[in-house]
């Protein structure tokens, strides 16, 4: 699978630093912040395939990062993360968007297949919307002289 | 990029991709016409020849397709193993929490919201009432997991007087018991209040802790005791950190005011843990709580803080996951007492802990404080009272006390060496013993049962309680004597003591001495310490037995040893030098020997069985009730009218809906479509086979124009695997068989359709394979007999699995379930785990690498072709016999090449 970038939002530190570390070691570019306001200006200027996203931060919350993710990035793939199982805001987390919800303790395969399969959802829909535009592109030369 | 950025602008999110493709600003531009053939070409069934044109975009839509497939089939095998842990943890095998129930319901849940978007995906609107069932289930789970026990009051403070023991919901059950020793039996206790469950609660919220240790309680593994530990000091840190509101602190200030008035002066306390739940019948959390003596006002609320913060000791912890409470549910209430200084004090069990036989009053007696019986750091006298009027001193045991605990004037316990004379002295005179039985068996009788009392004798000579609780006596068999046995008297190496908690344990020596050392105690070892104190608790749940230099019955950890079933002897002297580390023995609890190495028999003569610990408390209630609506299965046979979602009743019944479905719908896509390249092939191995084949992604090594694929051209790893264990053994009788061989065994009974009743679809007519290079899902129909094998095998193992269902037969019934259990057997010995309802089996093989996998498949293609028809032979206990040993011995075979083929592999490797 070729290479790609995960950011992981979380405001419990030590945990984070040692997530980029195990995630780097297994090839991956990744990048961490520590807070909802922080990965959405994270977001403005860099290129990421996936957010990995803790619910429960100071500040703004997972969900509403989420949303708001979700709102300037619909192809941007969002897995949550958290170490508060609940039912409620793991719905709420689906319908928003989230390609999946996942619990601490992770094992860290598990984490890394649910990656991948998040990039090649997201390649896919790349993927489509390429062809898309072709069509598009297509359809309008010969129709742009009538 | 900056085309694609502006048409990723225009979608709401991916999703709405599909229902929603005509966004206002592209309505009635001409190029809309082709987009629109675009999308035709994605979701429509039309079968007319494809346009060469958009066979680039059918085969991204046949990815997507399987892609979702894939995640559905991912996020389905996922919900199996979570049913199947909380299957597990409600027989009971190994304790657990709410925090495993939270996290395993939410997944659970989690993932059969993922698999009906994917079948959304696969299916858009079609079972959209998937939906309906899937919220009633979840509100029903969620409304389990969310209930909370309602408080009696809102008063955070109450005095003494106003307490019996209804008032365990407030006051906690120590504190509700000694309110009804002074209001109901009318006995001397210390005067107080106690701050209540809605104070602990007002704490709490005030401080948002519960929120941090259910986040803390969730990320560890609750069987490692290392991460138990660092959780247990960091949720201690955490509470004594944390800031007592002001309204609490006021009301507290005002009870203490009050509290100086009654005695007339100043006064210290002590404070003492009255959790809900403790002291419950059954469950004693003896000493898992910390009591704090002697505390004067300037302190209070600090020493407030580390009575609730004891609640997460680590033996507190263990205790409460061990015996299934909700960390939740354990309010911390805190007992305010008047200080005793005591001139002695002591324990009372109203009658034998160890026997029901023995009626006589037990009292645990030492100098100064009642504390050192408690934790089992001192020795003490003991005195036995007959209950016959008038009471008689049966038996004096005056240990030597070389120590006693006594009161500083301002503040806090000091600790006092004895002189000689003093230490052998007997801390009660007859008089006194006597009084104390009377006051037990008062105690006794109002309760209607055995008493555990700890009391105290003031100054003045007056007797005070200080706590009473149910006392659990067990239940033994008949007076047991050390082994007559020459034998085994020669290897007796340490006898005598005291049966703190009957039974006979065996297991390695594990001196332990400092309190980091329960983080290295070994599973199943003997635990030898000098003292019996509280905190080597949290280790019973794996220790074999327990043995002691000193402590009494009477101490907190022989209560908890009584209670999880561990045997334990105590008061051996010098049991630290006279064993060894890691050497074997053998503790006969109930005979007060210890015996060199392992001895079988008198384990198994102790008949010790740990109590299956979980079964009733709150926590496996609580799983159960989960349980009933995540994991019973309802819906079983796909071709019934009852197979629809609005008979989904747990999310089982949806798994399994969807997986077949998504089967379904994967199926009659790739043949709706009139799209050479994934129509499906016929297999052609040396002649054309009844075997189809639907390529679903990458299980073509090249892309196949016509009708036929031929084996060598199959990259499916499952379905090769499976091809070769189904040509591997020919199949010989009965009946007889076609003198052809094999081949023609295969076509024949694949091509006799007449057979088949009931035929669904086109998909169940045939045997048909659906593939991948790391998938298969093989659906056949060999005679009578319905099987799908369903299997995805690639480099991750913990999505791996092989899952194998089987139904029907030509024969009777009882022939029928005859076969069904026979393939269970096997398939068990496989390490497939296997369920039976009727004549329908279903099993599972789950996380092994792809090596183990492939040879499971190898397995499994074998059995498909060998026991088709054995329902015929069911009848015959002797046939029955010869193809077990026939098919046992033909998987061996089979297991020993792929061993002997792995080996020369790895042989050429290092070539």
């Amino acid at each position: 699978m070729e290479p790609f970038s995960v950011l992981f939002v979380d405001d419990e530190v030590d945990f984070l630093e040692t997530l980029l570390k195990r995630m780097k070691k297994r090839q991956l570019n990744a990048f961490g912040v520590n807070s909802g306001e922080e990965a959405l200006a994270y977001l403005k200027d860099h290129e990421v395939d996936i957010v990995v996203l803790d619910v429960r931060m100071p500040g703004m919350d997972g969900i509403e990062t989420l949303r708001k993710i979700k709102k300037t990035n619909p192809l941007l793939e969002v897995i949550m993360l958290t170490g508060h199982a609940c039912l409620e805001i793991a719905r709420e987390g689906m319908e928003v968007g989230a390609f999946d919800y996942l619990m601490k303790p992770i094992n860290i395969d598990e984490l890394l297949y649910k990656l991948q399969d998040a990039f090649k959802k997201k390649s896919i829909q790349l993927e489509k919307i390429k062809h898309l535009e072709e069509v598009m592109i297509s359809s309008k030369l010969p129709q742009s002289g009538d | 990029m900056a085309a694609r950025g502006d048409f990723c602008n225009r979608l709401k999110s991916p999703r709405n991709f599909f229902s929603e493709p005509v966004e206002h600003s592209l309505r009635n531009i001409p190029y809309m016409k082709k987009i629109r053939h675009f999308f035709k070409n994605l979701f429509s069934s039309d079968t007319q020849p494809e346009d060469p044109e958009n066979i680039e975009e059918l085969r991204v839509a046949f990815k997507e397709r399987y892609h979702n497939f894939k995640l559905l089939l991912s996020a389905n095998n996922r919900s199996l193993e979570v049913m199947a842990d909380l299957e597990q943890a409600l027989r009971g095998d190994r304790p657990y929490d709410m925090s495993f129930i939270r996290s395993n319901a939410t997944s659970v849940s989690v993932n059969v919201f993922r698999m009906i978007q994917s079948l959304h995906h696969l299916a858009p609107g079609k079972y959209a009432e998937l939906n309906t069932r899937f919220n009633a289930i979840e509100k029903t789970v969620n409304a389990i997991l969310k209930q909370t026990r309602a408080l009696p009051t809102s008063r955070m403070i109450l005095p003494l007087n106003a307490l019996d023991k209804e008032s365990a919901e407030v006051a906690g059950n120590k504190m509700a018991n000694l309110g009804e020793v002074k209001n109901r039996i009318h006995l001397k206790v210390p005067a107080g209040f106690v701050i209540t469950s809605s104070a602990f609660k007002r704490f709490m919220d005030y401080n948002s802790l519960q929120v941090e240790i259910d986040r803390k309680l969730q990320s560890i593994d609750s069987d490692d005791i290392e991460d138990l530990y660092s959780f247990s000091a960091e949720i201690q840190q955490l509470v004594i950190r944390s800031r007592i509101p002001d309204d609490l602190e006021e009301a507290i200030r005002g009870a203490w005011e009050d509290l100086e008035a009654e005695n007339g002066g100043k006064i210290t306390v002590a404070l003492r843990s009255s959790a809900l739940g403790e002291d419950a019948e059954g469950s004693s959390f003896a000493g898992q709580y910390r009591s704090e003596l002697n505390v004067s006002y300037e302190h209070v609320f600090q020493a407030y803080k580390e009575v609730v913060a004891s609640k997460y000791s680590l033996q507190a912890i263990t205790y409460r996951i061990n015996k299934g409470f909700r960390d939740e549910d354990i309010l911390m209430c805190v007992g305010c007492l008047v200080m005793v200084d005591a001139v002695s004090g002591g324990v009372i069990y109203s009658r034998s802990p160890v026997t029901h036989r023995d009626d006589r009053v037990f009292i645990n007696a030492v100098w100064g404080l009642p504390k050192s019986v408690v934790d089992g750091s001192v020795a003490c006298d003991l005195f036995v009272v007959s209950r016959q009027t008038p009471m008689s001193i049966e038996q004096r045991m005056i240990s030597l006390k070389e120590r006693k605990f006594v009161c500083y004037p301002q503040e806090g316990v000091c600790r006092m060496d004895l002189t000689e004379a003093e230490s052998l002295l007997p801390c009660l005179t007859d008089d006194q013993a006597r009084q104390l039985a009377e006051i037990a068996i008062r105690i006794e009788n109002h309760y209607g049962m055995p008493q555990d009392i700890e009391w105290a004798i003031a100054g003045s000579g007056a007797i005070l309680i200080l706590q009473c609780r149910p006392l659990k006596q067990i239940q033994t068999g008949e007076a047991e004597t050390a082994a007559s046995d020459p034998e085994l008297r020669q290897r007796l190496i340490a006898g005598g003591g005291i049966t703190a908690s009957p039974g006979a344990g065996s297991g390695p020596v594990y001196l332990g001495d400092r309190g980091v050392d329960v983080l290295a105690f070994p599973e199943g070892a003997v635990l030898v310490a000098r003292q019996a104190l509280p905190r080597w608790a949290s280790l019973l749940n794996r220790a074999a037995a327990v043995i002691t230099e000193q402590g009494g019955f009477a101490g907190h950890l022989a209560n908890v040893a009584r209670e999880f079933g561990v045997p334990a002897l105590f008061g051996i002297p010098d049991a630290s030098n006279i064993f060894k580390q890691g050497q074997v023995i053998t503790v006969d609890a109930s005979c007060q020997a210890v015996y060199d190495g392992l001895i079988p028999d008198l384990l198994s003569r102790s008949g010790a069985s740990r109590t299956h610990l979980m079964e009733g408390s709150p926590v496996h209630e609580i799983l159960k009730h989960i349980g009933s609506h995540i994991i019973p299965l309802h819906l079983l046979d796909p071709d019934s009218r009852e197979f629809k979602p609005a008979n989904c009743i747990t999310f089982h019944d949806i798994t399994r809906f969807i997986h077949e479905k998504s089967v379904t719908e994967m199926f009659d896509f790739g043949k709706d479509h009139n799209f050479s390249e994934r129509s499906s092939k016929q297999l052609h191995y040396r002649v054309p086979m009844q075997w189809w084949v639907l390529n679903l992604d990458d299980g073509f090594k090249e892309e196949v124009p016509g009708k036929y694929v031929t084996l060598d051209n199959i990259d499916s790893i499952p379905m090769q695997a499976f091809w070769k264990g189904f040509i591997a053994i020919p199949w010989d009788g009965p009946p007889a068989m076609d003198r052809k061989g094999m081949l023609s065994v295969m076509y024949q009974s694949t091509t006799n359709t007449a057979l088949t009743p009931g035929v669904r679809s086109a998909y169940a007519e045939r045997n048909y394979f659906m593939i991948s290079k790391h998938y298969c899902s093989l659906s056949s129909r060999l005679g009578y007999h319905f099987s799908t094998i369903e299997a995805l095998i690639s480099e991750r193992p913990r999505e791996n699995y092989i899952s194998f269902q089987f139904k029907g037969g030509a024969a009777d019934t009882s022939r029928r379930l005859g076969r069904v259990r026979f393939i269970k057997d096997i398939l068990e010995e496989l390490g497939f785990r296997v369920q039976i309802k009727e004549d329908h089996l279903a099993s599972r093989l789950e996380n092994h690498d792809m090596a183990h996998m492939k040879k499971q498949m190898e397995i499994l293609g074998y059995l498909t072709l060998h026991t088709r028809q054995l329902d015929m032979i069911m009848a015959n206990a002797g046939s029955v016999n010869y193809y077990g040993n026939k098919i046992r011995k033909d998987i061996d075979t089979l297991m020993q090449e792929s061993a002997d083929r792995q080996t020369e592999m790895q042989k050429g490797e290092m070539e």
